[in-house]
């Protein structure tokens, strides 16, 4: 006799608690610390926090550890949890340019003022596996030069070529901006929108799309005009008191590409511009961040469209990893219903196509065996 | 549960969500957006049913979940545990019993009665995506009420393979406007979404839609009139309960090829067996 | 009503614009039932409100307000309903904005008398139908029998979505009623743009979608109307 599968609930109920084990792993060892997590692995915490867009280090850190360092979890992680926050305030629009620098690069120009700062980048490091890192060597502490802090002596080199008119100008025309993650996506979308949409984009979909514009799809000729990481005021008008006050600072990477001309009859030909800004050291999601917001400017800027990253709807709609995640996993959910109804169909088809074929061989047959009996 | 709204859900959203609801009601088929909000578990998994009944639950509703037409499936289980946790309420798998049933791909075999309400997940909303993936083009042709592709698209099925290819998901068309798909239920199902006395709300979570149909109202699913709409049959019956007119599940019993079929409805079947016994 | 609400005495009802006493479940509650009378038009339904200071507005407007309404709405005040005391209402219990621009407007508040076929409300796009404004309407009665206080037909024969075959319903002998009913009758020309409407007459309250076809009683003879 059959029974159907009962206790779903237990069921459901063991795996979490095997899930728990798992991530606990060997008792003998100690259990990983949180602080630990934002300490030692910063670079995971930044992304979490990115793309979950909460600047919460303490909680990314808690959410990549509660997923077993599975970033795609822990940003979702992340993600649900901000959803539950009421909305205190709306801070003033942030002022990069008054970033206490911690790394600051310009591909354009040899030299800049306020200089080439490289801070604490790998990206001049020999890809070669660290063996001291496995018997625990200890490591020296940092050399940082005290002014390196001054805000002042490293202006944004954007603007720079703004003075010569060489680039185009962003001007804030005061409009409030939409809010994605309390209205409905309404393509075709403004670029503040698309921003929004971009800064929360999963990273390794951003650099493929990126990657393909430099490749030819939708080619923009980019120059890494500036690329600064360090910590940023965020300041909120109080109402009451009719002053802006600063609530603390937050870590911020922001990458500004100098991209070919536009221009036109009427226009002078200038430097365009794309963009890319990202919580904490997150270097490669800005860059790429920053080519795809580009490209998504061809229709602006009358370029043809003939690349994937210069399709907005399907750039914009597909970015989000706890979208896409959800929707593919979401496959290993029951569909014996669905699959039950193709199952009648396909065994329809298949015994019609079967009919058919029969018939087809007698009718061949009749027409065959009088010339045979010849 | 701690630290949490009534229902999970904050007022605020709720309110949004039942602003919708009520534009979706006025325009039955059309997908109205709202903010879906990101809820605690994968978009996919029923975030815009979990949304929209989270919305219209109270504190004295009585609850049932399904998946598959039946109660006991993971995803039932985890949805219906949800509800109990945040909104304390009241649970069943009697679809009679039930004030708000929130499935996924079934309608209960079970006649729903005037004031149950029954909330759909719904995955792709938009009926014309297959055809035409941006939703800019789509918006523009239930504007405009240019379905004809639709049509096209189920009679390429019928010169391919003599029949309409599409077995779930099957498009409907409401009130005689708007052509909605009604969530991957078997096309067994549609009928019953024609001039049912219970409303019926979609909620589409990852694609932040919602839509509805409101009571007794005309749903037809399109078809073509050498090529009339049919449902599908089956030559066996319902190996536990006997029924001859549910929707039944295949069940693999070995590795022989010896198969049963079951009813997927679980509670329209346990019930049919309590008669008969 | 399975559970009755504070309803405020008649000596503190002057002065005060009651709140819901618990927001989270009586919204959930009111809702349920303004739902209910969107999804079966012409349907009475009596929300349990404490009433508000204010006769014309009633207490199932009123319900129906602090169900909806919040920061995020924009409300149209007609001039006869206009108050300072019912401004301040809105502001304090919703947060709702106040807009002087009904094209703009997400909730508009009006009487039968105050209804003007004139008035620009927003009535959606073809590709976004569902932005428009959503009135809310005091009128004299409401009753589901096509004979009015005076004997005459002046019921109106409801039919369409929520509706199992037809059902009438009487909003009252005024020329603005009939105004009211007549514009409602023209959403089916414009559809899927078009008003929808919340009726409320003190504790009582109906609604006519869009999608609801109307014919006046009278007239039901010569227009059977269809799509």
């Amino acid at each position: 006799m059959y029974v159907a599968v009962k206790g779903g609930e237990q069921a459901i109920a063991n795996a979490h608690r095997w899930l728990a084990d798992r991530r606990r792993g060997d008792r003998d060892r100690p259990e990983l610390e949180v602080a630990q997590v934002g300490d030692q692995l910063r670079l995971a915490v930044d992304r979490v926090m990115s793309e979950a867009s909460l600047y919460d280090p303490e909680l990314a850190a808690l959410a990549f550890k509660q997923a077993s360092g599975d970033l795609t979890e822990a940003v979702f992680l992340l993600r649900a949890y901000r959803t539950t926050l009421p909305r205190l305030a709306v801070s003033e629009p942030l002022e990069t340019a008054n970033m206490r620098i911690e790394r600051r690069i310009s591909a354009t120009y040899k030299d800049i003022p306020g200089g080439q700062i490289l801070g604490p980048t790998y990206d001049y490091t020999h890809r070669l596996l660290d063996f001291l890192q496995l018997a625990g060597a200890e490591v020296p502490a940092a050399e940082i030069r005290e002014e390196l802090t001054e805000a002042e002596a490293c202006p944004q080199i954007l603007e720079l070529l703004n003075d010569e008119g060489l680039v185009e100008q962003e001007i804030d025309d005061g409009s409030e901006p939409a809010d994605i993650t309390r209205d409905p996506p309404d393509y075709p979308m403004d670029r503040a929108a698309r921003l929004q949409m971009l800064a929360r984009g999963d990273e390794g979909y951003l650099l493929a799309l990126g990657y393909s514009t430099q490749r030819g799809y939708g080619r923009n000729h980019p120059f890494a005009g500036e690329i600064r990481l360090g910590q940023v005021e965020v300041e909120i008008h109080v109402d009451e008191w009719d002053e802006t006050i600063c609530v603390g600072e937050i870590a911020l990477n922001e990458c500004q590409m100098i991209n070919q001309f536009g221009g036109s009859r009427e226009a002078a030909p200038q430097f365009t511009r794309g963009y890319g800004l990202a919580f904490g050291h997150n270097e490669r999601k800005t860059m790429a961040m920053a080519l795809v917001d580009r490209a998504l400017r061809a229709e602006e800027l009358g370029e043809p469209i003939i690349g994937p990253a210069q399709q907005a709807e399907f750039v914009l709609a597909h970015a989000d990893s706890v979208d896409a995640s959800g929707f593919v996993s979401h496959l290993k959910l029951p569909h014996y219903v669905d699959f039950q109804s193709e199952l009648d169909l396909l065994r329809r088809l298949r015994r019609e196509h079967a009919a058919r074929q029969a018939e087809l061989a007698d009718a061949h047959e009749a027409v065959k065996s009088p010339s045979e009996e010849n | 549960m701690d630290g949490y709204n009534f229902a999970y859900l904050d007022e605020q959203t709720k309110r949004m969500i039942r602003r919708a609801l009520l534009k979706g009601v006025a325009i039955p088929g059309y997908q109205v957006p709202f903010g879906g909000r990101e809820m605690p578990m994968p978009y996919g998994w029923g975030t815009g049913g979990v949304q929209l009944t989270a919305s219209i639950l109270g504190a004295d509703d009585i609850l049932k979940v399904i998946d598959q037409g039946a109660d006991d499936t993971t995803n039932a289980v985890s949805i219906r545990h949800f509800f109990q946790r945040v909104a304390g309420v009241e649970t069943t798998t009697a679809t009679t019993a039930a004030d708000v049933i929130q499935t996924r791909h079934r309608i209960p075999e079970t006649l729903l009665r005037a004031g149950q309400i029954l909330v759909f997940q719904v995955p792709i909303p938009e009926p014309l995506r297959f055809i035409e993936p941006s939703e800019q083009e789509t918006r523009l042709m239930h504007a405009l009420e240019e379905y004809g592709v639709m049509h096209v698209k189920l009679y390429e099925d019928i010169a391919r393979y003599g029949h309409i290819a599409t077995t779930y998901a099957y498009p409907v068309k409401v009130d005689g406007r708007y052509v909605m798909d009604p969530s991957p239920i078997p096309k067994f199902d549609n009928p019953k979404l024609d001039g049912n006395p219970a409303l019926m709300l979609f909620g589409a979570g990852r694609e932040k839609r919602l839509y509805a149909i409101p009571p007794y109202t005309r749903v037809e699913s399109l078809d073509f009139e050498d090529h009339p709409f049919e449902v599908q049959t089956w030559e066996h019956t319902c190996a536990l309960c006997g029924s001859d007119h549910s929707y039944l599940d295949e069940v693999i019993t070995d590795d022989k090829g010896g198969r049963m079929f079951v009813c997927s409805d679980t509670d329209y079947c346990q019930t049919r067996r309590g008669e008969v016994a | 009503m399975d559970k009755a609400m504070t309803v405020k005495t008649e000596t503190t009802r002057d002065l005060v614009w009651p709140g819901l006493a618990d927001p989270a479940h009586d919204s959930q509650r009111l809702f349920r039932q303004i739902l209910g009378a969107m999804s079966e038009p012409g349907t009475l339904t009596t929300l349990a409100v404490p009433a508000p200071p204010s006769d014309a507005l009633g207490a199932a407007l009123w319900g129906v307000v602090l169900t909806l309404c919040d920061l995020e709405t924009r409300v149209w005040i007609a001039a006869d309903f206009d108050s300072p005391a019912l401004r301040e209402a809105l502001a304090f219990h919703t947060g709702a904005r106040i807009t002087d621009d009904p094209a703009s407007a997400d909730f508009a508040l009006l009487t039968h008398e105050s209804f003007d076929p004139q008035t620009p409300f927003a009535v959606g796009s073809d590709t976004y139908p569902d932005r428009g404004t959503t009135l809310l309407v005091a009128v004299e009665r409401l009753e589901n029998d096509s004979n009015g206080a005076n004997d005459e037909d002046n019921g109106w024969r409801l039919s369409g979505p929520g509706i199992a075959e037809s059902r009438v319903l009487d909003i009252g002998d005024g020329a603005g009623c009939r105004a009211l009913m007549t514009r409602l009758a023209g959403n089916r020309a414009s559809f899927p743009q078009g008003l929808d409407v919340i009726f409320g007459c003190g504790a009582q309250l109906a609604a006519i979608p869009r999608s609801t076809r109307i014919a006046s009683v009278e007239a039901r003879a010569d227009s059977q109307e269809t799509n």
